[in-house]
């Protein structure tokens, strides 16, 4: 039996407050780190970094980012490819003016400076909610995609629009460039993942996080007893926005190696993270992985049973998955609106029970 | 244990004594359109009594506590709130100055625990900065556990302890009232503004509120204005009672005032209510 959690009492604050507070969840936590931070680098190949590994890690990344202002803040934006853009193209400027900055830097610094953009597209929000809000991020989606195109300083004057990421080391390991290995374009991203997940955690159990959700579950009464709406809102579309940044730029620099902004940065980008989130779960830091994981996998899966294994044409597969995406959409927004990390809780308590469900 | 809650104690002294003006309404009009829902009201509140604020339905007690916190702006008059007289702000000043409240229609955080619901009462008393939170390092740490072990005295003192955890939308509604309480105690509030607390709830659920109530006023010192439609309540809690009809105010004083109080006999008392 797995799980314990009655057998579990917490005697002091401290305890209670941990992120996995019962035992055996916290040895299977530690156990599956410590295999994907020693284990998975030894046998990660190329097809494993480039079709699965990189893209679970980035989309987790932007999930992460979303669901902070979606599902704890309760703020709904459709803007997530924009935003990403926003952080591919400031890697992009820092690492061709600055080649010698560590690559962490940069990353983190082009969350920085998403944050600061995602600020200023959240103002709207002190005044409209729902609707008219998804709509205002849908202009900002459009709005950052059409500017990078349209302003050449973005791209460097590149003849064709397009921006590339030169080869940048960490500790003499290249992690960006097409020589990069990929257990170090792997290791790179999962430390980045590892971090600001933790961090996403702290935040969304403390204070902060507590006046994100007050906003999101009752605005006035939130305002009434203290929270500062301005403050609250604008630091989830800042702290989001951050955690977007990271993930373009990772998107770019890792995973693509070269982008074009309006094929890679789409409105299509920004449905797909919505979708994670949904899928995965509002206002969960697990459900944003589970999220992204099913949404990454399942197209690879699909994909190679149905093309590989069944020798079905890809734009069959393709029409398949779109349709099992929208139905999924539907289930989870009618009948789990906690999506996957909801499901997992409550097979844990079963598990619990179980073999004596009385 | 109940005693090691206090509330006002993470406040600074304002050197009013008990018994001293605590709050002045003076003149105070507002409407809404065309429709008046207060007309030139005055009243005071004393640090340390429970005051009630009584009269039938659409009178403008609600609207009252809504000026009272800011949430609502007056038309004309002033609100002076230890000793500083205040005009146009936003309630989020009015909690950080320790005014806290509770709602007619419960305003909980439906998605969060009972325990999350009254930690985020504390809003105004936390002050670490977003990246000690965010690392969860010494000072935001320190800063969640200690406030963490004065929301426990909260929830042992409203006997929630077996709800800590729970989503507060799947709760009872008594319970959920109670929890509403909590999050207003858990500001340490120097002015506690309720709104019908026991509206809705069977006789055994008010005889629990009513204790609260109570031992809230006369434990920790805490300032209450009450609204409250069962008269009995009100008699057994409040020192003084104003009455408000149809925006007007029209009795002030000790609940046998007036109770004897023929414009409030008639307007209110001898009135037939739901
Ligand atoms: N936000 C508002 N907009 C318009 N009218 C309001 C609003 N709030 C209160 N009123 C009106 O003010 C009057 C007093 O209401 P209220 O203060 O809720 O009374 P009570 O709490 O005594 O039942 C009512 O006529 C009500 O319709
Ligand atoms: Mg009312």
């Amino acid at each position: 039996m797995l799980y314990r959690e009655t057998g579990d009492f917490s005697s002091t604050y401290a305890a209670d407050q941990q992120t996995f507070p019962i035992r055996s969840e916290r040895y299977l936590f530690w156990t599956a780190m410590a295999f994907a931070f020693l284990v998975v680098p030894f046998l990660v190949n190329d097809y494993w970094e480039k079709s699965v590994l990189v893209p679970l890690l980035v989309w987790s990344m932007a999930a992460l980012g979303l669901n902070i202002l979606t599902g704890y803040c309760g703020q709904v934006s459709l803007g997530t490819g924009g935003f990403m853009a926003v952080g591919a193209y400031a890697c992009y400027k820092l690492m061709t003016a600055f080649p010698e900055m560590n690559m962490f830097i940069v990353v983190v610094l082009s969350g920085g400076v998403t944050a600061f953009v995602g600020m200023l597209f959240g103002l709207p929000s002190l005044r409209i909610k729902g609707f008219y809000l998804a709509v205002a991020t849908l202009a900002a989606q459009f709005f950052l995609v059409w500017i990078f195109n349209k302003v050449p300083w973005f791209y460097n004057n590149s003849a064709s629009g397009q921006i590339t990421a030169p080869e940048r080391t960490i500790f003499g390991v290249a992690v960006t460039g097409a020589s990069a290995p990929p257990w170090a374009t792997y290791l790179f991203c999962l430390t980045l993942v590892f971090v600001f997940a933790w961090v996403a955690r702290n935040l969304t159990r403390g204070q902060l996080g507590r006046s994100w959700m007050a906003i999101r579950d009752m605005d006035i009464a939130a305002e009434i007893i203290g929270v500062q709406p301005l403050k609250a809102k604008i630091s989830a579309f800042a702290v989001s926005s951050f955690y977007i940044g990271v993930a373009g730029a990772l998107y770019f620099s890792v995973w693509l190696g070269a982008a074009e902004p309006t094929e890679a940065f789409g409105i299509d980008k920004s449905f797909l993270v919505l979708f994670m989130v949904i899928i995965g779960g509002l206002g969960s830091i697990l459900g944003s992985f589970l999220g992204a994981a099913f949404l990454t996998l399942m197209p690879v899966l699909l994909k190679n049973v149905m093309v590989g294994g069944m020798s079905w044409p890809t734009d069959l597969a393709a029409h398949i998955e779109i349709m099992l995406v929208g139905g999924l959409i539907v289930f989870f927004l009618i009948v789990e609106p906690h999506g996957l990390a909801q499901l997992w809780r409550l097979l844990k308590e079963k598990l619990r029970l179980w073999p004596f469900p009385y | 244990m109940n005693q090691h809650i206090n509330p006002g104690s993470m406040r600074a002294d304002d050197g009013i004594e008990k018994g001293g003006m605590l709050l002045h309404v003076d003149n105070i009009s507002l409407s809404f359109g065309g429709v008046k829902a207060i007309s030139d009201i005055s009243f005071d509140i004393k640090k340390g009594e429970v005051r009630a604020i009584i009269g039938p339905n659409g009178a403008g007690k609600t609207s009252m506590l809504n000026v009272i916190n800011g949430f609502y702006h007056p038309q004309e008059g002033t609100i002076t709130f230890r000793g500083e007289k205040r005009r146009r702000m936003r309630p989020h000043r009015a909690a950080k100055q320790g005014i806290a409240r509770t709602f007619q229609n419960i305003a909980l955080f439906k998605g969060m625990s009972t325990l999350d619901n009254i930690m985020t009462g504390r809003m105004t008393l936390m002050h670490s900065n977003i990246l000690a939170q965010a690392l969860w390092v010494g000072p935001a740490r320190n800063e969640e556990l200690a406030h963490r072990e004065a929301v426990e005295r909260i929830i042992d003192f409203l006997e929630i302890e077996h709800i800590r955890k729970t989503p507060v939308g799947r709760l009872p509604y008594g319970l959920q009232k109670r929890v509403e309480l909590g999050r207003a105690l858990a500001a340490d509030p120097a002015l506690l503004l309720l709104d019908e607390p026991m509206a809705g709830m069977n006789l055994e659920e008010k005889e629990d509120m009513s204790r609260f109530v109570m031992d809230v006023n006369q434990q920790f010192g805490t300032t209450i204005a009450l609204i409250e439609h069962d008269m009995g309540v009100v008699m057994d809690l409040s020192d003084r009672v104003v009455v408000l009809d149809y925006g007007q105010k029209i009795g002030d004083g000790t609940p046998d005032e007036v109770r004897n109080n023929q414009k409030v006999i008639d307007a209110y008392l001898g009135v037939a209510h739901d």
